[in-house]
């Protein structure tokens, strides 16, 4: 059996056998809803339902609820039967506290009961997906952007960067901008984030953001609930957030540099290798214009090299960058389990939750 | 005393440059960043006192009366820690620095920086986890109380241990022997080390670090007319397409200090690039032909550096080079009394006992950031050889890569408190409630 390949986000978890060259077979939200099962009727509504994140800017918050969403994953979703699990890979973000790692370990071998388990760097698996060892991966998700140059396989932790910024924040800036310009209108956060994977985009430049800004055509979007709403520049304002934060009144510099600055802490003989091959991935950067205003604002970085963006291999699926994590695990999964690198029950049963430091890295 | 499970200690080396924060038993720490803070003082700003979630680290902290170093009384402080806030140029942002001549003068920004490692680099809970702190071999009874009190009664860690740096250096090598020299960015110290205890006696110090080094190269640049430009004073414009211009930004209510600290940054990059010792001292004459090494800073400029390379290095072993540099002339009068790094490698020997002084010639250590420079330790040793006795055996150790010779003190203490033998050395919580702070000289010598 194939082993299984689960990348938790904080949005999206993408799950599936390990098959490169496909997309992951589950990806669905990580957002549950929390039934109160007491069986007596209280006074409240009977959809008392509390909706839960188990994944807080990317790492484990809710062990329970993660509990119940791995077991509906693993076992309806892939098709495991108890008794007879099978192997599985995890990704973990950057800078993953210590303990995290071995309450995942744990959680996998007492309760799961697997017989093999593996965890790597998002930042590694996202540059093994477009064929490349080092490089640097710029990953902007739902909860948070990782910036980590990676050498021959390992990630360099003291030039790395995390940010507690994604496209959650985008999503509550989209909801306060549409608020602004919409002020009859009640929107709910999922229509908020619905809103702004359909019409968010990024300006050429700046001077072409500060043109929208006076005038820009508005379009007309109806809601589910049939309300409408009118969207003009604020569908730019999201994309332009990326490259100057302080649009959110965070006081730090658009995504280019910190990608240049913190490139500039490695030893400069790694830093043309590093800048050639750099990848974006992460759900927030399929933003239409994205790429390409990233490639302009390289062009203007200050610095010697230029960061440049990776093609995808032309035989990995569309829309790799969502799921290029999971689709490196993949391609590790088949390396590191057939030659037995991984944590199996045996090396778990003798050591401990602290084998995971010491097997996995 | 302090049992220590599976719970892997943290091992923090606040130096004068940068603070090294990370598991005990990794191979590197994970959070390395500038032991400088930026601080606006918010009565300068009138009553914009900006409660903005920011991406770095701040703490909005009263000054309480233990700070010492407070020359007027400040209402409301606010400070920014690591390399990513620093980075961002605010207005009216100083930077300042806890340590003055290696003492630590200001405590609060020192509980900043731990708790900037602590919650953003790192990501622990100090209350789990044993600490480990290297200090300098110069700290003084009071500072040790004092360290140890913060940690316990701020931090309530479960124990503590503050070891020397020249002891950890010496561990990370696998001698309990060994004269360390430690080239670091506020000084250069040279300590012997016997069987894992420092000789208070035989210690040596030098305000020469990477530091003033750095500052050496910035003033000799401006002198050939070379102005550093910050990186927040440019900003790249495309007038025509594929043409791009540099253009000046100009930002009134930026600080002296920040401007000061932005120029060191990149003269500190120009330096670790193009700089090499010299195999022989510095001769003006001798190096005035030599071929310009070519350099890009930042806003595109390309400059040229010449004999610079060689002169700034030998500034270690000859410090009276520094009165020739045009602008460095408050230096000159201290001048005379420093003496270059073999000569003090030699008076420290010479204050130990004669049995151990073979000993120690033949196991030098050579560590710190600045000891990283190119052919150094090559250069130690061709030197030492004129100077010392006939009979001493003279071998210098430095590690070939880079990495480790930084960060050698971080290393030794994350060796150091992942042994199993040291777990009982702790000095605990309730060792510290029950006999003091002052008990910590006798648990950590």
């Amino acid at each position: 059996m194939e082993a299984a390949v689960v990348d938790v986000g904080s949005k999206l978890l993408k799950a599936g056998f390990a098959i490169p060259d496909q997309t992951p077979a589950m990806i669905i939200p990580t957002q549950m809803k929390q039934l109160l099962d007491d069986g007596s009727v209280t006074d409240n509504s009977p959809s008392d339902n509390v909706t839960v994140d188990p994944v807080v800017r990317g790492f484990i918050r809710d062990w329970d609820a993660i509990e119940d969403l791995l077991h509906h994953v693993l076992y309806s979703g892939l098709g495991w039967e108890i008794g007879n699990e099978g192997q599985i890979l995890f990704t973990d973000p950057l800078c993953t506290p210590k303990a995290n790692k071995e309450q995942l370990v744990q959680l996998m071998f007492e309760t799961f009961n697997i017989s093999g388990f593996y965890a790597s760097e998002q930042a590694v698996l996202s540059l093994y997906a477009v064929g490349r060892i080092s490089g640097c991966t710029v990953d902007i998700g739902h909860g948070k952007i990782d910036i980590a140059p990676v050498i021959e396989g390992a990630v360099h932790h003291i030039a790395s960067r995390r940010f507690e910024l994604g496209g959650i924040d985008l999503t509550n800036f989209l909801a306060q901008e549409l608020g602004k310009s919409n002020p009859q209108v009640n929107i709910s956060m999922s229509d908020v984030e619905k809103i702004k994977e359909q019409y968010s985009c990024c300006a050429e430049d700046e001077l072409a953001y500060q043109k929208i800004q006076y005038s820009c055509p508005v379009e007309k979007h109806t809601l589910p609930d049939g309300q409408v709403i009118t969207i003009g520049r604020e569908r730019y304002t999201v994309g332009e957030a990326l490259f100057q934060p302080c649009l959110l009144g965070l006081e730090a510099h658009g995504i280019v540099d910190q990608l240049v600055h913190a490139i500039s802490i490695v030893s400069s003989d790694n830093q043309r290798q590093l800048l050639e091959n750099t990848v974006v991935c992460g759900g927030t950067s399929s933003m239409i214009g994205f790429e390409e205003r990233f490639q302009k604002e390289s062009s203007l970085s200050s610095s010697a090299v230029q960061p440049t963006l990776v093609k995808p291999p032309e035989y990995m699926p569309e829309n790799l960058t969502m799921y290029s994590a999971w689709v490196g695990g993949a391609i590790l999964a088949k390396v590191v389990f057939p030659q037995n690198q991984h944590i199996t029950k045996g090396d778990y049963d003798e050591t401990g939750p602290s084998i995971v430091h010491r097997k996995c890295f | 005393m302090y049992g220590g499970d599976e719970v892997s200690a943290i091992v923090i080396d606040l130096g004068s440059h940068t603070c090294k924060a990370g598991y005990a038993g990794e191979d590197a720490p994970k959070a390395v960043f500038p032991s400088v803070v930026g601080a606006i003082d918010q009565m300068d700003i009138d009553g914009t006192g900006d409660a903005d979630g920011n991406s770095g680290a701040s703490a909005d902290l009263q000054n309480n009366a233990k700070n010492n170093d407070s020359d007027n009384t400040k209402g409301k402080c606010k400070l920014y820690v690591g390399s990513q806030s620093l980075g961002y140029r605010r207005d009216h942002m100083e930077v300042l620095s806890p340590l003055k001549n290696g003492v630590v003068v200001d405590w609060n920004i020192v509980d900043n920086i731990w708790d900037h490692a602590f919650r953003e680099c790192l990501l622990v809970d100090p209350k789990e986890r044993p600490m480990l702190l290297a200090e300098q071999c110069s700290n003084t009874q009071e500072q040790r109380e004092r360290a140890a009190e913060l940690m316990f009664e701020k931090y309530n860690v479960p124990a503590l241990f503050l070891a020397k740096n020249a002891v950890l250096t010496s561990f990370a090598s696998g001698r309990a022997t060994s004269l360390v020299v430690d080239s670091g960015g506020g000084s250069t110290t040279v300590v012997p080390v016997l069987d894992g205890y420092v000789l208070q006696k035989a210690v040596t110090t030098s305000p020469i670090g990477g530091e003033f080094l750095t500052d050496c190269l910035m003033k000799s640049l401006e002198g050939k007319g070379i102005t550093i430009r910050p990186r927040y004073s440019f900003k790249k414009k495309e007038i025509r397409p594929g043409n791009l211009q540099t253009v000046d930004l100009d930002f009134p209510h930026t600080t002296e200090s920040y401007k000061l600290y932005s120029q060191r940054v990149i003269a500190t990059d120009i330096k670790e690039c193009v700089c090499r010792t010299p195999d022989s001292p510095y001769d003006e004459s001798a190096y005035s032909n030599i071929p310009m090494t070519p350099y890009e800073l930042p806003d595109g400029q390309i400059i040229e550096v010449g004999s610079d390379r060689f002169k700034i290095p030998d500034i270690l072993f000859n410090p009276s080079l520094v009165q020739t540099i045009p602008g460095m002339e408050s230096f000159a009068e201290i001048a005379p009394s420093i003496r270059g790094l073999p000569k003090m490698i030699i008076e420290s020997i010479n204050k130990c006992d004669v049995d151990i002084r073979r000993e120690l010639f033949s196991t030098i250590l050579l560590t710190g950031g600045t000891a990283s420079m190119q052919q150094l330790k090559e250069r130690i040793e061709k030197d030492l050889l004129e100077e010392s006795p006939q009979a001493a055996r003279v071998k210098v150790f430095a590690s070939g890569n880079v990495t480790e010779r930084r960060f050698s003190v971080w290393i030794g203490g994350s060796i150091l408190a992942s042994l199993g033998s040291f777990q009982q050395m702790w000095f605990s919580k309730s060792e510290y409630e029950e006999q003091g702070a002052s008990y910590i000289q006798r648990k950590c010598p």
